[in-house]
C-alpha cells in the first residue's frame, strides 16, 4: 500500500510569540520549528501500517527552505521518500490554496491511502485534509484513532463527542485526518538518521497562489492573560464563585 | 557470615566432607612424621639424578599439559584478537597505566582495601606465587641438571627458606579462602558452589605442600624424588586447566588492569556510521573481549549492585559472563544478538534472562560495579554499549523511554515541561542573566530549573553565591545536558544536547560554570568532550568548600548523616569538600555504606525517569539505611538523590528526618537578606 | 435567499445542544447585517424537530430529507447542502463546530471554491470573525475576501442557546438528488469503549486527588465531587502507592499523561512529577491549604483554603446548579 502523509512544519509548541510591528503574523525570526503533533501521529500510524502490511511511506510538506528539516526528521523515522514542495507565501494562500498546492502532489503520486493530521498546532483550521480529499475526489474520514487494511479497502475507528467511537468502512484511496494519541509516537534514532541520508528528497515549486477566499486581518494578544485567579471567601462563596467559572469561562457544564 | 557458616555446618554431607579432608591432610604429615625419613632441616632437599625415562616422560607430560594449554587458551587469543579494534585506544597517559599496574596488580591494592581478609589472603597467594616463580623455574631445570640455585648456596638457601615462608602462607591462606567458599558460602560468590574452585584449591595446596615436604627429608632419596613428581604433576595438572576456567585471569589481569580504558565510566565514541552499540558479537571490541576473559568471578560487582541488592534480574558478573560465552558460543564476529529473552545457564547462579533488555536497562550506572573490580574488568561501557545498540536501533521500545528522548527532541529538557517554567523561574527569584560580565555561569539543569524541590536547592545556593559576593549569571536559555539520554544510549538525542550546550557556552562566553547536579557536571566536563570542549565546571560542594572558612559555622549539634552521590563520589572522586560543608551545619555522621562504597539513590542511568521498578525500591532501601544511623538530617549534594529520598522518607513513619542538600544547610544560617524580584 | 443559513445537527432525532448556540450566532449576526436568518435541518425524518424549529425567529426552516441521509456520512451531507445552498444562495452559512461539522463542512465549502472559518470565538463588526492560534496563545481576525457564501463553525460556549429569539418561521421541505453510490463510506454502529482500563486521556474533565486527603476514608468527598461534576477520578502517585485509587488513575509520570478540559486538583502539591502528567490541561483548578504549594503556578483557578470545607461545599453548588 503507498501512504502518501502530508506533514506540516509549525512553530515550537513553547515558543515566545511576539507580533510582527504590521500586526499581521508572528515574528518568526527567533522561532524553533517542529513537526506538527497531530501529523507525528499521522506519520507514526502510515509507518505502522507499512510494517503490518508492506508498502511505501512518502511525507511531503509545503513551506520554505526550513521545513526540510522536518521532512529529514521524518525519513529517520521511517519514512521511505520525501517531497519538498517549495512556497514562501503559504500565509498568503487560505486552506483551499494551500490543499490545492497539495493535490498537484497527490495527483502526481496516486497513493492508495492519503494520512494527514487533524489540525495544525498554529493555524487549527482542521480542514487541509477534508479540502484536499474533496479535490481529488475521494472519500475522507477525519478523528481516526485506528486504522486496518481490509479486503475492500479500510476500516477505521472514528472518534466523536463524549467517548463514542464509530467504526467506518470504506474503499481505496481515501484521506483520513488522524487524531492525535492513538498510537505511541517512536522517538527518531540514531540509526534512523543514518539512513536517512541515503534516502531521496524531491523538490518542488509550488504553483502560483490564486487569490484567497478568507483573509487573516491581523493577530494580537487575548487580553485576558493566564494569571492565576484566587477565588477567595467561605466555603460556600468560594463555591458559588467556582461553579460560575464552570459554566461559563471553563464551559463544562 | 557466622550465620552462613552454621548454616553450611547443618549440612550433614559438608560435615563429612570437612572432616574427610581434615583426616586426609592429618594423616599424611602424621605419617610423614612418623616414618623414619622425616625430619626437619633448614635447608631444601634436592632430588638428584633423573633417568632418562623420568626426562622422557616429563617432556611428553609438558609437552601435553603445554598443548592442552594453548587448545584453549589458542582460541581464547584468537577471539580477543579477531575482535572489533577499539578506535579509541590509546597506551597514554602510560604513567597512569603503570600507577594502576603496580598499586592494582602488585600491591593487590583493591583486593584487599574493599574486601580486606579474604583479599589479604589472596594478596598472600598472589604474592607467593611471584616468589615462587625462581622455585619453579629451578624446579624444573633439575631433570636437565640445569639448576642454577643451590640449597648449599648463600643465595639459594635463602632464597628456598624465602619461599618456604610464602609457601606456608599460601597453604594458610587458600586453606582459609577454601573454607569460605566451600563452608561460609558467601552468596557473592554465587549460588551454586564451585567444584572448580575446589580443585584448583586443592592443587595449589598441594604445591605449597609437597614443596614444603622437601624440607622434611633428605637429598637424593625416593621420598624427595615422589615429593619432586607430585610438585610436577600438578603443575602439569594445573597449568591446562587455566584457561578452561576462571584462573584465566591469572594469565591475562595483569594485562586487562594495564590496558584498562583510560577513565571511569568511559563510554567510547561509536566509531563508524555503522556502529550503533553492542547488538551483537561484532561489536564487542578487543578490550571488552580481554575484559570478560579475564573475570575471576568474585562477585565483588554484584555485591554492591543496586539492581541485585533489590531483587532485579540485573546481576553485573553474569552480564560479564554472558558476554564471555557469547564469545565462546558464537564468537566475534557473529551476527547474532547479544541481548536475549532466554534464560541464560550461569556457572555461579541459577538460570535467569541475565541477558535481557529487561536486566540491561536496570542499571543506575552508579558505577559499583567498575569500581569494585578488581582485574580491571568495565562494566559501564558494557552495559550502557549494550543498551545503546538497543536504544539506537529503535529495538528497545519504552513508554517512559520514549516518552523522555520525545521530552529532549521537543522540548529540550527531561521532563518535557515549557522553557516558559524555567524562564518565570529566573525571573521570580531575581536571577541575573549571564552577560560575559560575571565570574560564574550558574548552570540550573533540568531539576534545578524545573523541579519544585531542586528549584529550593539552586535558590538557597544562589543565596550562598550573593553572601559571598561572587557574581553569577544564569543563561537564558538551557536545554538538557543529554545525561539520561546517553546513560540509556540514545547517541541521536545526546549528541544534540550537547552540541547545543556547547554552542550556547561558546555564544555567551562562558568561562567557569558552577552546578548543584552532579550529574551535569559529569556530563559537561566529562562526556560533551566527545563534541568539543566546555568551559571548566565544578559541584557547588566543591566551590562551597573553597570558601567554607567564610561559611558560617553553625553549632546545632545536630547529627546529620551524608550520602554521597555517585555521579560526585565514584565518579569525580569527591568525598571530602562535601563533608567538609556539613560539618559546619552539624554534626558529620556516617551512613555504614559510604565514600566509595555508597549505596545508589536509584535515579541514575535514566532510571528516573523510567517507570515503576520490580522488587524493591533502591531509594527505599538506601533512605532506611540512611535514616537507621538515627541521624536527625539527611544531607545529600544532589538533586536527583534529593527527591528519591523526598518519596521514600515520607512513607517511613511519622517523623522521618528531615531533608537537605548541602546547599540548603549552608542557607539556613544566612542572615536574610533582600534581593530584587524576591517574594 | 442571500441571508444566514444555520445549519443544526441533530443524531437519531435528539438535537446537538450546540446547534442552538450556532443559532444564536446565526440570529445575531443577521440582525447586525439586517439580513434575514433561516435554518436547516438535515436527516431521514426530521418532522419534529424543525416544528420545534418553527416557533424560532426565523424566515425559513428547511428540513431537508432523504432516506439516504438517516445515517450521517460525509458525503450524503454534503451534496444534499450543496443542492440546498445552490438553491437557497445564503451569503453566510453557519454551523457548531461539532466533531461531524468538522468532518464535512470543509469539503462542503471547498465545492463553492470557500475556505470555511472554523472554530469562531466572537463575531465583531464588518463582520470580522475571531479565531484562536497557536494553542490558544493568540486571536486573529479573519474576513472573506471575494464573493461567494461565507462558511462559518463556532466554538462551544461562545455563544448562549438561551440567547435564541422566539418567533415564527415558515417549514420548507427539501428533497435533495441522491444515489446511493454517491455516497462512498459505510458508517457502523456508535459504541463505547468497554470500561476496563480507565482512560483518563479520554476524560474531558478530571478531579484529581492529592495527599492533601490524608485517609483514604476522605476520598468520599472528592468522589462525591467527581461524581456531581460528570468527571473521572485521578489521583497522584501517593495515593495510588497506597493503594487507596488503583493504578490506573495515577496521573503524572508514572502514570498517565492527561490533557482535558478541565482538571481539578484536590490536595495536590504539584511536584514536578505530577505537573508533567497533566501540564496539557486547558483549564487547571487547584484546591490546596499551602499558598505556595507549586499546583498553582499552573492554574488557572486557585482556591487557598481547607479541601475538606471547600470540596463538600463546591459538591453542594454543583448539584444545586445542575437541578
Amino acid at each position: 500500500m503507498k501512504i502518501l502523509v502530508a506533514i506540516k512544519q509549525v512553530p515550537e509548541r513553547d515558543a515566545q510569540i511576539g507580533i510582527t510591528a504590521s500586526g499581521r503574523w508572528i515574528d518568526e525570526s527567533d522561532l524553533n520549528y517542529t513537526i506538527n503533533e497531530p501529523d507525528a501521529y499521522a506519520l507514526e500510524e502510515a509507518l505502522q501500517l507499512k510494517e503490518k502490511s508492506g508498502g511505501e511511506v512518502v511525507v511531503m510538506c509545503a513551506g520554505p527552505e526550513r521545513v526540510g528539516s522536518t521532512l529529514r526528521e521524518a525519513l529517520a523515522k521511517g519514512a521511505d521518500r520525501a517531497i519538498h514542495i517549495e512556497a514562501n507565501d503559504l500565509g498568503e494562500r487560505d486552506t483551499l490554496g494551500v490543499a490545492q498546492v497539495l493535490a498537484e502532489i497527490a495527483k502526481d503520486e496516486a497513493p492508495d491511502l492519503i494520512l494527514t493530521g487533524l489540525q495544525s498546532d498554529d493555524l487549527g483550521l482542521g480542514q487541509t485534509g477534508v479540502v484536499l480529499a474533496e479535490l481529488l475526489g475521494i472519500p475522507h474520514a477525519t478523528l481516526i484513532m485506528h486504522v486496518e487494511k481490509t479486503v475492500t479497502g479500510l476500516r477505521v475507528k472514528r472518534e466523536l463527542e463524549d467517548g463514542w467511537f464509530q467504526h467506518v468502512e470504506m474503499p481505496l484511496p481515501a484521506l483520513l485526518t488522524i487524531q492525535s494519541g492513538g498510537n505511541k509516537l517512536r522517538y527518531a534514532t540514531l540509526m534512523g538518521i543514518k539512513k536517512a541520508k541515503t534516502k531521496e528528497t524531491k523538490t518542488l515549486q509550488a504553483a502560483a497562489a490564486v487569490s484567497p477566499s478568507i483573509a487573516l486581518e491581523r493577530v494580537y494578544l487575548p487580553e485576558k492573560q493566564k494569571e492565576t485567579e484566587m477565588l477567595t471567601g467561605t466555603p460556600a462563596e468560594v463555591a458559588a464563585k467556582l461553579v460560575e467559572k464552570l459554566k461559563f469561562e471553563v464551559r463544562v457544564l | 557470615m557466622r550465620a552462613a557458616l552454621k548454616e553450611a555446618l547443618s549440612r550433614g554431607w559438608v560435615r563429612m566432607v570437612a572432616l574427610v579432608c581434615a583426616a586426609t591432610v592429618g594423616a599424611r604429615i602424621a605419617g610423614a612424621v612418623l616414618s623414619s625419613e622425616i625430619h626437619f632441616s633448614a635447608t631444601l632437599a634436592e632430588p638428584g639424578k633423573f633417568s632418562r625415562l623420568e626426562v622422557a616422560l616429563l617432556l611428553i607430560g609438558a609437552g601435553i599439559s603445554i598443548a592442552l594449554f594453548f587448545r584453549r587458551f589458542g582460541p581464547i587469543l584468537c577471539i580477543i584478537f579477531r575482535s572489533k579494534k577499539d578506535k579509541d585506544f590509546s597506551l597514554h597517559p602510560i604513567g597512569r597505566r603503570m600507577w594502576d599496574f603496580f598499586w592494582e596488580v602488585l600491591c593487590q591494592g583493591k583486593v584487599i582495601r574493599q574486601r580486606p581478609l579474604p583479599g589479604l589472603a589472596h594478596a598472600f597467594v598472589f604474592w607467593g606465587f611471584l616468589a615462587f616463580a625462581l622455585v619453579s623455574l629451578n624446579h624444573l631445570a633439575n631433570p636437565f641438571g640445569l639448576a642454577f640455585l643451590r640449597p648449599a648456596s648463600y643465595v639459594g638457601n635463602f632464597y628456598f627458606l624465602f619461599a618456604a615462608i610464602w609457601a606456608l602462607l599460601v597453604a594458610v591462606s587458600i586453606t582459609a579462602l577454601f573454607v569460605r567458599r566451600f563452608l561460609a558460602r558467601p552468596i557473592w560468590l554465587g549460588e551454586k558452589l564451585s567444584y572448580e574452585s575446589g580443585v584448583i584449591a586443592f592443587l595449589i595446596f598441594l604445591l605449597m605442600v609437597s614443596y614444603l615436604g622437601a624440607f622434611f627429608v633428605g637429598d637424593g632419596g625416593a621420598a624427595v624424588k615422589a615429593l619432586w613428581w607430585m610438585h610436577t604433576l600438578t603443575l602439569l595438572v594445573f597449568l591446562p586447566l587455566i584457561p578452561h576456567t576462571k584462573h584465566l585471569h591469572l594469565v591475562l589481569s595483569p594485562l586487562t588492569v594495564f590496558l584498562k580504558r583510560d577513565g571511569f565510566s568511559k563510554i567510547p565514541p561509536l566509531s563508524s556510521d555503522e556502529d550503533f552499540g553492542l547488538i551483537a558479537g561484532k561489536d564487542v571490541t578487543q578490550l571488552i573481549s580481554l575484559q570478560v576473559y579475564s573475570c575471576v568471578e568474585c562477585g565483588r560487582c554484584t555485591e554492591h549492585c543496586p539492581a541485585s541488592n533489590t531483587g532485579k534480574v540485573l546481576n553485573p558478573k553474569e552480564i560479564v559472563l554472558g558476554v564471555q560465552s557469547y564469545l565462546n558460543q558464537s564468537g566475534p564476529a557473529s551476527d547474532a544478538p547479544l541481548l536475549t529473552e532466554a534464560l541464560v545457564e550461569s556457572r555461579d547462579n541459577p538460570p535467569a534472562r541475565y541477558m535481557s533488555m529487561e536486566a540491561a536497562f536496570e542499571c543506575t550506572t552508579c558505577g559499583s560495579c567498575e569500581y569494585q573490580c578488581p582485574v580491571g574488568i568495565q562494566h559501564l561501557p558494557i552495559i550502557i554499549g549494550l543498551r545503546r545498540g538497543a536504544t539506537n536501533t529503535g529495538a528497545w521500545e519504552d513508554t517512559h523511554g520514549t516518552k523522555l528522548f520525545l521530552a529532549l527532541e521537543k522540548q529540550g529538557n527531561a521532563l518535557g515541561l515549557s522553557a516558559m517554567e524555567r524562564d518565570k523561574f529566573i525571573q521570580k527569584q531575581g536571577f541575573p542573566i549571564f552577560d560575559g560580565t560575571q565570574e560564574y555561569c550558574l548552570w540550573l539543569g533540568c531539576m534545578g530549573g524545573y523541579d519544585p524541590k531542586g528549584r529550593e536547592i539552586v535558590a538557597d545556593f544562589a543565596r550562598v553565591m550573593r553572601y559571598l559576593g561572587t557574581s553569577f549569571g544564569v543563561l537564558k536559555k538551557e536545554k538538557c545536558t543529554g545525561d539520561p539520554a546517553r546513560r540509556l544510549g540514545n547517541d541521536l538525542a545526546f549528541q544534540t544536547m550537547a552540541e547545543s550546550g556547547l554552542k550556547s557556552f561558546e555564544a555567551t562566553k562562558v568561562q567557569k560554570i558552577v552546578s548543584i547536579c552532579p550529574h551535569c557536571v559529569r556530563t559537561i566536563s566529562n562526556d560533551w568532550r566527545e563534541y568539543g570542549i566546555a568551559p571548566e565546571i565544578e559541584h557547588h560542594s566543591e566551590f562551597m568548600a573553597r570558601h567554607k572558612d567564610r561559611l558560617p559555622q553553625q553549632n546545632s549539634g545536630e547529627s546529620i548523616v551524608y550520602h554521597d552521590p555517585c555521579y560526585l563520589g565514584r565518579y569525580r572522586d569527591v568525598y571530602e569538600e562535601p563533608r567538609e560543608i556539613v560539618a559546619r551545619a552539624g554534626e558529620l555522621v556516617e551512613a555504614p555504606r559510604s565514600h566509595e562504597r555508597s549505596f545508589c539513590c536509584g535515579a541514575g542511568g535514566g532510571l528516573a525517569f523510567l517507570g515503576e521498578e520490580t522488587g524493591e525500591r533502591v531509594s527505599h532501601v538506601r533512605a532506611a539505611e540512611l535514616v537507621a544511623t538515627g541521624a536527625k538530617i539527611v544531607s545529600t549534594a544532589c538533586p536527583f538523590c534529593n527527591t528519591m529520598f523526598r518519596d521514600a522518607l515520607s512513607s517511613m513513619g511519622d517523623a522521618p528526618p528531615q531533608l537537605l542538600d548541602i546547599a540548603q544547610l549552608t542557607a539556613r544560617a544566612l542572615p536574610t537578606m533582600q534581593k530584587t524580584g524576591e517574594r | 435567499m442571500s441571508g444566514v443559513l444555520v445549519v443544526m445537527e441533530q443524531r437519531g432525532g435528539a438535537w446537538n445542544r450546540m446547534s442552538f448556540e450556532a443559532l444564536a450566532a446565526g440570529q445575531q449576526l443577521a440582525a447586525k447585517l439586517g439580513i434575514e436568518c433561516s435554518a436547516a435541518v438535515i436527516g431521514e425524518s426530521v418532522k419534529t424537530l424543525v416544528t420545534e424549529l418553527a416557533g424560532k425567529k426565523l424566515a425559513k426552516v428547511f428540513a431537508v430529507q432523504h432516506g439516504l441521509l438517516k445515517d450521517y456520512t460525509s458525503d450524503g451531507y454534503v451534496v444534499a447542502l450543496e443542492s440546498l445552498l445552490k438553491q437557497t444562495g445564503p451569503v453566510y452559512v453557519v454551523l457548531p463546530h461539532t466533531y461531524q461539522v468538522r468532518d464535512f463542512a470543509p469539503a462542503l465549502a471547498t465545492r463553492f471554491r470557500q475556505s470555511l472559518i472554523s472554530d469562531v470565538i466572537a463575531m465583531h463588526d464588518g463582520p470580522v470573525f475571531v479565531r484562536q492560534l497557536l494553542q490558544g496563545k493568540l486571536n486573529a481576525d479573519y474576513k472573506q475576501a471575494d464573493a461567494g457564501p461565507c462558511f462559518v463553525s463556532v466554538q462551544a460556549g461562545t455563544f448562549r442557546a438561551e440567547d435564541v429569539e422566539e418567533g415564527a418561521a415558515t417549514v420548507e421541505n427539501f428533497t435533495p438528488q441522491l444515489e446511493a453510490s454517491q455516497i462512498r463510506s459505510k458508517p457502523g454502529e456508535l459504541f463505547r469503549e468497554a470500561a476496563h482500563t480507565v482512560d483518563l486521556s479520554a476524560a474531558s474533565v478530571i478531579v484529581s486527588v492529592g495527599r492533601g486527603i490524608g485517609e483514604q476514608e476522605n476520598i468520599g468527598i472528592v468522589e462525591e465531587l467527581a461524581a456531581a461534576l460528570g468527571a473521572e477520578l485521578a489521583a497522584s502517585r501517593p495515593i495510588c502507592d497506597n493503594g487507596w485509587l488503583p493504578m490506573e488513575r495515577q496521573v503524572g509520570s508514572s502514570g498517565q499523561t492527561v490533557a482535558p478540559k478541565l482538571y481539578l486538583a484536590v490536595g495536590i502539591s504539584g511536584a514536578i512529577q505530577h505537573l508533567v502528567g497533566m501540564k496539557g490541561s486547558k483549564t487547571v483548578i487547584a484546591i490546596n491549604k499551602d499558598e505556595h504549594a507549586p499546583i498553582f503556578e499552573v492554574a488557572d483557578y486557585g482556591v487557598v483554603g481547607d479541601l475538606f470545607e471547600v470540596v463538600p461545599s463546591l459538591t453542594k453548588a454543583l448539584l444545586a446548579a445542575k437541578g
